[in-house]
């Protein structure tokens, strides 16, 4: 297996009295998808934000490459690209001002900038609609300049919270099968879902998440070994329920 | 982490891109301005006219009181606009008087009045009498409306009298009226029995000017207020709700650079606005309405436009703080209503006459600007005045601005989470030293408490008034947050002993460090006589005649105990986190601000840098009040001693120092602080050397040049 991107130990955040998320230790390696699976409410968006340097939690780690994403959150946000329900786009820019924006806020020069956008643009099929402003574009349209924006910077890690919610079917296929092109590119993927089927599809690791913690994790033939159960639906309840 | 301009620069580049798309902001910010000063005076002017016009259209009742020449009845009969009631509502006694002619008119003096209004020139010129049955029945006639004006013809035969109230359109409409006939009448008669002056009705543009005049700082300020406001609400609450702040945090940026470029995209935004309200209200008054006599200079605008800046510095900051905390535009709307209104709202009184920019209102925040504005276009802005609110503003924005920093590193905050404004102020215990914001709000409140604490005690004299300035607004409230927050004290107050030839160098450096702040620096920018007669005044305790040992207690170890506490001590501690140059520069600016003068800024702000570098180096708040009390002390004594200041060869009353005492005397600081720096770790006046305190050699340059 080749080296660890994402190394997260032992996360813990507490929201007044509500603890959203306690001890979660996830590892993620290069050319890997790793899928954080849960119902609504267990602590997803929570702990992918921790993993993301958006939110500092009250314990525990996380490194990017080796980097500590809290005591270098520039170092470490420049190796990840985040994308997530709550990440928007500027209605009143188009995806290109939208991009370019992004890209210098990323340090990368104007020239390579503009290179980028023309690559993601034909790579995302993005053509039709770069130069229309965000507010008119259809929910695909806007997820994909969105996920073009989570690319732009080439990072090593992508965390990915629930990118296809809201999406029709030929618009979340896109999305999967980009994120499946960005494993084939030998990048590290952390995407969170409560979807079953896609998690069986995409994920070469799974995490089962409930309540706030990491109730079972491995592959899936591992995942259903363990509960004995026949899909991952069944395996998830089983967990819950013990 | 230090800030990246570029970064910022980017961020507030794209605010700007954004905002200028948004119809509604742009619509408030820019177009509305533009449009309303227009329509407002026009406005005005229209129903200023269509008043005059009503009140034309409307006969006059006009009480007649006396016998009335035939000639004269003529006269008032034929104006259709004239309805005459003979002796509409005189006593009979008044009446029989005038019938009998035995009842002549009171003696008279013309009135004198401060503040008058512009006067209707039909009108007669305004006597006082002496007070009669006549008179106050024909008061009352006035008073209670039953007629416009009342005309006495008294039993001389001569004497015309009109009464009417000034306040009254109608009734100086029917003054006007009433006069034209009798100017007609004296013209039959072919004497003058009265003087009158004829000329046709003011024109209402006049009215509507001053109408816009009063109303103008009040108008201006809400309006450049409003400016900022909306794009505060979309840069935060409106972002939260369209999901874009969280896609800002995934990106490499520090928080501080996100506030700064919304801050300064906000402010840009407010200041435009403030620039087309200056611009549109200037194009209007010069162009649509041609005031007489009451024109405003050009330079008076763009004066308005500068004092603007502060404020505007304030309100962006402010709004962008509390904004953040909605969750979405609606609700942020409802958040800075309230405090738009508690901000705009009183910046009304300036509408008031009696209200007018003085030591109280001075540091009134928004509405000493107002009332800035408004001594500017009535040109009557005292410099010192001018100083003292715009340093206070500047303070307040600092404030607003800290305050928004601290909102903007709570991350849940950001993401839309809520917290509750109890933590986000929590002082709580933990802190070893002030932070620099805290610094800043003990500052803040020392200097409010201290400037109104000292109007209250003016009349209780010069030494209780310092004495519970300095003790209760300076060094107690010190003590007590420090105490009270359990900092550390020997840290915060730079408790440290102090060795004994950095403690000589600043005693020397007390004795000296003076001279170049008499020599060169009140040479380049003199005070003005009367602040060097008042200070010197103060320093004799109001002529009382202390005993110089009180003297040197009340004027020298007091302030030396109490300001080196607060800004060598507090102040400069919670700085120190920000470097060298920037701690020491700003404390001393602050020191010198305290000092409530723009000509004792500059002497001030060099003594607190020297006391700064001291305490840097030094480590001890020891060193900088002996080199304070003894400054302190000795300048006390050259002023209540002419004897000592003659041995030391200085001559009293002298504008600035001379020439030779000024020179030994700085050579004589510059050698002590060359000794005292020498003696503290190292980095001398002239070789560069890093020091372990990360107290770099840059101040030492300020105190050579």
């Amino acid at each position: 297996m080749s080296s660890a991107v994402l190394v997260a130990d032992r996360l813990a955040r507490r929201f007044g009295d509500v603890q959203a998320v306690r001890d979660v230790s996830v590892t993620v390696h290069a050319g890997e998808v790793v899928g954080l699976l849960g119902p609504n409410g267990a602590g997803k968006t929570t702990t992918l934000r921790m993993l993301a340097g958006i939110l500092t939690p009250d314990q525990g780690s996380v490194r990017v490459c080796g980097i500590d994403v809290h005591a270098q959150p520039l170092d470490a946000k420049r190796r990840l690209g985040f994308l997530s329900g709550d990440t928007h786009l500027y209605q009143r820019l188009t995806p290109v001002e939208v991009l370019t924006y992004f890209g210098t806020l990323y340090g990368v020069d104007q020239r390579r900038i503009a290179e980028r956008i023309d690559t993601l643009v034909a790579e995302l099929e993005m053509g039709s609609f770069k130069d229309r402003p965000c507010s008119t574009l259809s929910s695909g349209q806007k997820q994909r300049a969105n996920i073009a924006r989570a690319f732009l910077h080439h990072p090593d890690l992508l965390i990915l919270d629930e990118p296809t919610t809201a999406l029709d079917v030929i618009s979340g296929q896109f999305v999967v099968e980009a994120i499946r092109r960005k494993r084939a590119e030998g990048k590290a993927v952390l995407f969170s879902t409560h979807i079953m089927s896609e998690a069986e599809y995409l994920c070469d690791r799974i995490a089962l998440v409930h309540a706030g913690h990491v109730i079972d994790q491995g592959t899936l033939p591992d995942l259903l070994a363990r509960s004995g159960q026949k899909n991952l639906t069944d395996a998830f309840l089983h967990h819950a329920a013990s | 982490m230090s800030l990246r301009p570029r970064i910022i620069a980017t961020i507030w580049r794209k605010e700007i891109s954004e905002t200028l798309r948004d119809r509604r902001t742009l619509f408030i910010t820019l177009v509305l301005p533009v449009l309303l000063y227009p329509l407002l005076i026009i406005g005005f002017t229209r129903l200023a006219e269509s008043e005059s016009q009503a009140a034309l259209a409307k006969p006059s009742t006009i009480a007649v009181w006396g016998v009335v020449p035939e000639a004269l009845q003529h006269e008032l009969s034929s104006r259709s606009h004239l309805s005459v009631r003979p002796w509409l509502g005189a006593p009979p006694e008044v009446r029989t008087g005038l019938e009998q002619r035995t009842l002549s008119a009171p003696s008279t003096t013309p009135v004198q009045r401060r503040n008058e209004r512009p006067r209707d020139p039909d009108v007669p010129p305004e006597v006082e009498e002496a007070p009669t049955e006549a008179s106050a029945a024909a008061r009352e006639v006035v008073g209670a409306r039953r007629a416009e004006v009342v005309l006495v013809l008294w039993g001389d035969g001569g004497n015309i009298s009109i009464y009417f109230d000034s306040v009254r359109e109608e009734s100086q409409l029917a003054a006007a009226r009433t006069s034209r006939v009798l100017q007609a009448y004296s013209r039959q008669l072919a004497r003058e029995p009265f003087a009158v002056a004829v000329r046709d009705v003011a024109p209402p543009s006049r009215q509507a000017g001053r109408i816009i005049g009063t109303m103008l700082p009040f108008l201006l300020l809400t309006l450049c207020i409003v400016g900022g406001l909306y794009p505060a609400i979309d840069l935060t609450a409106g972002e939260k709700e369209r999901g874009t702040m969280q896609t800002l945090m995934c990106a490499p940026v520090l928080p501080g650079e996100i506030i700064g470029g919304k801050f300064l995209a906000v402010w840009t935004m407010s200041l435009a606005s403030a620039l087309a309200n200056i611009v549109s209200l200037a194009t209007t008054i010069t162009r649509t309405l041609p005031i007489d006599g009451t024109a405003i200079p050009l330079s008076t605008y763009a004066l308005t436009a500068l004092v603007l800046l502060p404020v505007t510095l304030l309100t962006s900051a402010l709004f962008l703080a509390l904004a953040v905390f909605a969750k979405d535009y609606k609700e942020g709307q409802s958040f800075l209503t309230p405090v738009y209104m508690a901000l705009a709202m009183p910046a009304a009184v300036t509408m008031l006459p009696t209200i007018q920019l003085n030591a109280w209102t001075t540091f009134v925040p928004v509405v000493n600007i107002a009332l800035l504005i408004k001594a500017l276009l009535v040109g009557e802005a005292r410099t010192e005045l001018v100083f003292l609110v715009l340093a206070a503003s500047a303070m307040y924005a600092a404030l607003a601005l800290a305050l928004a920093v601290r909102v903007f590193q709570r991350e849940q905050v950001l993401l839309g989470g809520s917290e509750s404004m109890r933590d986000l102020f929590a002082l709580g215990g933990g802190m070893r030293v002030p932070s620099p914001s805290l610094a800043l709000v003990m500052y803040a409140v020392a200097l409010v408490a201290s400037f109104y604490g000292a109007l209250a005690l003016e009349s209780r004299g010069f030494l209780v008034s310092l004495l519970v300035m300095q003790y209760g607004f300076f060094l107690l409230p010190t003590l007590g947050v420090a105490r009270v927050m359990r900092m550390d004290l020997r840290e915060t107050f730079s408790l440290h002993t102090p060795r004994i030839v950095p403690l000589f160098a600043a005693a020397l450096l007390g004795l000296s460090a003076w001279t170049f702040a008499s020599g060169i620096i009140l040479r380049v920018a003199p005070p003005p006589d009367t602040l060097v007669r008042a200070l010197e005044k103060l320093l004799r305790f109001s002529d009382e005649g202390a005993p110089l040992w009180v003297v040197w207690l009340a004027v020298g170890l007091t302030p030396a105990i109490c300001e080196e506490a607060l800004f060598r001590g507090f102040i400069l501690s919670g700085l120190r986190r920000l470097g060298a140059v920037p701690a020491i520069g700003i404390s001393a600016l602050l020191f010198g601000i305290a000092h409530a003068s723009i000509y004792r800024l500059l002497p001030t702000f060099f003594l607190g840098v020297i006391l700064g570098i001291v305490v840097w180096r030094t480590r001890s708040l020891v060193c900088a009040i002996v080199l304070h009390a003894l400054n302190n002390a000795l300048l006390a004594s050259l002023t209540e001693s002419p004897l000592l200041a003659r041995t030391l060869g200085l001559h009293p009353g002298a504008d600035a120092l001379p020439w030779a005492p000024t020179i030994y005397g700085s050579v004589l600081a510059a050698a002590a602080l060359e000794i005292l720096l020498l003696s503290s770790g190292g980095g001398t006046f002239l070789v560069r050397k890093r020091t372990d305190q990360g107290a770099g050699p840059a101040p030492n340059q300020a105190v050579t040049g």
